[in-house]
């Protein structure tokens, strides 16, 4: 027995003590009032005690009344046959009060205990409802459940490719033994049955490791089981496990519902990727394979004057540069998309890389005047091949979106980041608008949609060939007229000694 | 004959502009919308080849303003992907198209189907009309092939007269179904369906291999009178 029990005993002892001094102080002697007296302390008692205390008090009280007021007194025999039957009334009542009053206490602590669980419950479905899709979600979720309802040891564990994933939280870790959660799962899924009684699906199950009692629950989404709970500290009810194992389950769904959005989200923008890469190389192939096949059957048909003969030739290779150009952007942007693309650090001068790359935009620049202004031309160590191309992306660029004949300015210096080139057009500027969106994939401003070249690959190579060289590009409008690229590609330079 | 082109690409004009020049015809050529409107103005061209994607103004709303003012054939130039604003120039009264990439014949055949086109109407509106073996008389509303009459129903003549009447040009669907059943008619195609099967079975010596209405698939029907 409990130690404050032991003081209720003695408190209730005392309470009788009282009575009995009183009712023989105001010499009492009538066997009802004096039985009356007493059933009310035990009636008191059972209110306020456990079951025991009150059946110890009436126990006393009865005789008390024995001793001190049925006669013969100060003796436990008794003379008249009627006080016997007295006697063992008073003794039925204060049992029968007290074991209501028990019942009764129970069912408020029980009431009180769940008011508690739900209570629990709603916390632990706040928790699950503010989860978000990360990969941890279930471990999250584990630790959840073991902060919500005071547990030492909770384990979240799923069913995974002939596996199980476990996912635990609490004090300590415990080694779940892999084949009682298979067993376990099994005899859920053979066989659901609700215990009436307990309140429960049956299928829990207990399993002892290190002496520690873990209780397995299955996780069921309607009926259907999905994994395991395990949990070990603080004993949980039954019907409680049930009721936490399905807001787990719940749990566990939305979590995987959420990664199935998020993936089924990426295909989308995957085909969305795809769909405008058809579109933009549609567009772009119809114009330079109409000019090519017209202008081939010019060259031999009759009635074409000399002068039209001439220029036919020329437009069909200037026609087929453009149509190599876009095979070489789709092919660059598949090897960035894929990763084949690798920076290869060498010596190079800033004056090779800007020859190179101005050979390889030559027939979009013709109509333009470059020039270009170089800070110092010395050797610099970082990958020329790529960084020729990004600049040559930005000449082409440029050449595209300014009127022929305007001037394009290329200017190479040095600074604490690395080599600077930076692009300087006479053109319209960038549009407000268009400014965030400039480097997009397949992104053409509302102007440069109606121009019919250009695709929108170019500025989204130059991004990504400076990724790949850990170099950054941004673009800006002069105040005086016209945009500006500029590209930081990181590199060294030789010591001067 | 003068020949309007409109393109903004300087490799179409590069190369359209010989091959039409090379064939006979004198050749005015216009990069944007406004350029277009201006010669369309100022040198009265007999046909106008006109690109769907210019800068400035959209090729429908070119089409739109020139048909506002003159019957003359206008062919658009499209892309696939632009199969909307193709139909949408047909019904703002183009007369055909050509898809890029295209070849020089296929253009060139065009433009000689629409200029035939405006002569023989100017020519002739007799009230018959004569397309190989096959005779159709409005007035009487009498259709006749190798010298035997085809019965009609009224639906089926209002239709064939319809598309004869615009022979060699094409007919959107929409138009069509708005000429035929009426503006509440133009989204339910089925009708126009199962009318032109009905016309091939009665027409065609041949109906699984039309020679006179055609599909062109997606855009609407042609009555070709040259087979």
């Amino acid at each position: 027995m409990k130690r404050r029990n032991w003081w209720r005993v003695a408190a209730a002892l005392a309470a009788l003590a009282v009575v009995t001094g009183v009712l023989r102080w105001l010499a009492v002697s009538n066997a009802a009032t004096v039985s009356t007296s007493y059933l009310m302390v035990v009636l008191v008692v059972a209110a306020t005690s456990r079951l025991l205390v009150a059946v110890v008090t009436s126990i006393a009280a009865m005789l008390c009344l024995n001793f001190f007021f049925l006669p013969p007194i100060h003796n436990f025999s008794i003379a008249d046959p009627q006080n016997w039957v007295a006697l063992f009334a008073f003794l039925a009542v204060s049992l029968v009060a007290s074991n209501l009053s028990a019942v009764a206490q129970a069912r408020t602590e029980e009431a009180m205990g769940r008011r508690d669980e739900l209570a629990r419950l709603f916390d632990l479905s706040r928790d699950v409802l503010m989860m978000t899709d990360s990969p941890e979600a279930l471990a999250v979720l584990a630790r959840s459940v073991a902060r919500r309802f005071d547990l030492d040891f909770v384990a979240v564990a799923m069913p995974h490719a002939g596996d199980w994933s476990v996912f635990e939280a609490g004090a300590g870790h415990v080694d779940l033994e892999r084949r009682e959660l298979t067993n376990a799962l099994a005899s859920a899924q053979a066989s659901l049955e609700f215990d009436a009684q307990a309140r429960t699906y049956a299928g829990h199950r207990t399993m002892t490791v290190d002496g520690r009692d873990i209780r397995l629950v299955p996780l069921r989404v309607g009926t259907k089981p999905i994994g395991i709970l395990a949990a070990a500290g603080r004993p949980v009810e039954a019907g409680t496990l049930d009721a936490l194992a399905g807001v787990v389950a719940i749990a566990i769904e939305r979590a995987q519902f959420l990664e199935e959005r998020k993936a089924s989200e990426l295909t989308r923008q995957s085909d969305q990727l795809k769909t405008a890469l058809l579109a933009s190389l549609g567009h772009d192939l119809r114009t330079p394979l109409t000019a090519i096949r017209v202008a081939a059957s010019n060259i031999v048909a009759p009635g074409v004057t000399s002068d039209d003969r001439a220029g036919q030739s020329e437009l069909i290779l200037t026609e087929v540069e453009r149509l190599t150009r876009l095979f070489e952007n789709t092919l660059e942007m598949a090897r960035i998309d894929v990763g084949a693309v690798a920076a290869e650090s060498r010596w190079a001068h800033p004056s090779e890389i800007v020859a190179a790359a101005r050979d390889q935009v030559e027939h979009t620049l013709a109509a333009h005047k470059v020039t270009v202004s170089i800070e110092q031309d010395e050797p610099v160590r970082l990958d020329p091949r790529l960084t020729a191309s990004a600049l040559a992306h930005l000449l082409e660029n440029a050449g595209q979106y300014t009127p022929a004949g305007s001037e394009i300015d290329v200017h190479v210096r040095m600074s604490g980041e690395g080599l600077v080139l930076a692009v300087r057009d006479h053109g319209p500027g960038i549009a407000q608008a268009d400014l965030p969106h400039v480097f997009e994939r397949f992104y053409r401003g509302a102007s440069a949609k109606a121009r019919a070249s250009g695709t929108g690959m170019g500025l989204w190579i130059v991004r990504g060939l400076l990724a790949v060289e850990q170099g950054r590009v941004w673009a800006e409008n002069c105040p005086d007229g016209g945009a500006r690229f500029t590209i930081v590609v990181p590199a060294a330079m030789k010591e001067v000694s | 004959m003068r020949i309007l082109l409109v393109d903004d690409e300087v490799a179409i004009q590069r190369a359209v502009g010989p091959l039409l020049r090379s064939r006979g015809y004198e050749v005015d050529v216009a990069g944007t919308g406004a350029e277009a409107l201006a010669l369309f103005e100022n040198r009265t061209p007999d046909l106008i080849v006109l690109d769907l994607g210019l800068p400035d103004l959209e090729g429908t709303e070119v089409c739109r303003r020139i048909r506002a003012k003159s019957q003359v054939p206008i062919i658009v130039l499209s892309a696939r992907s632009a199969e909307r604003d193709k139909v949408n120039a047909l019904d703002l009264g183009a007369d055909d198209y050509v898809t890029k990439p295209f070849g020089p014949e296929e253009l060139l055949a065009r433009i000689r189907v629409a200029l035939r086109r405006v002569g023989s109407e100017e020519a002739a509106d007799t009230g018959v009309l004569q397309a190989g073996s096959l005779t159709i008389d409005y007035d009487r509303r009498r259709v006749v092939r190798d010298g035997t009459e085809i019965r009609l129903t009224p639906k089926e003549f209002e239709l064939l007269s319809l598309l004869a009447r615009n022979h060699d040009k094409v007919l959107t669907h929409r138009a069509i179904l708005k000429s035929v059943w009426g503006p509440n008619a133009v989204e339910q195609p089925e009708h126009l369906w199962t009318l032109v099967a009905q016309l091939r079975k009665k027409l065609e010596p041949d109906p699984a291999n039309p020679r006179f209405l055609l599909s062109e698939p997606w855009v609407g029907y042609r009555f070709v009178t040259e087979t």
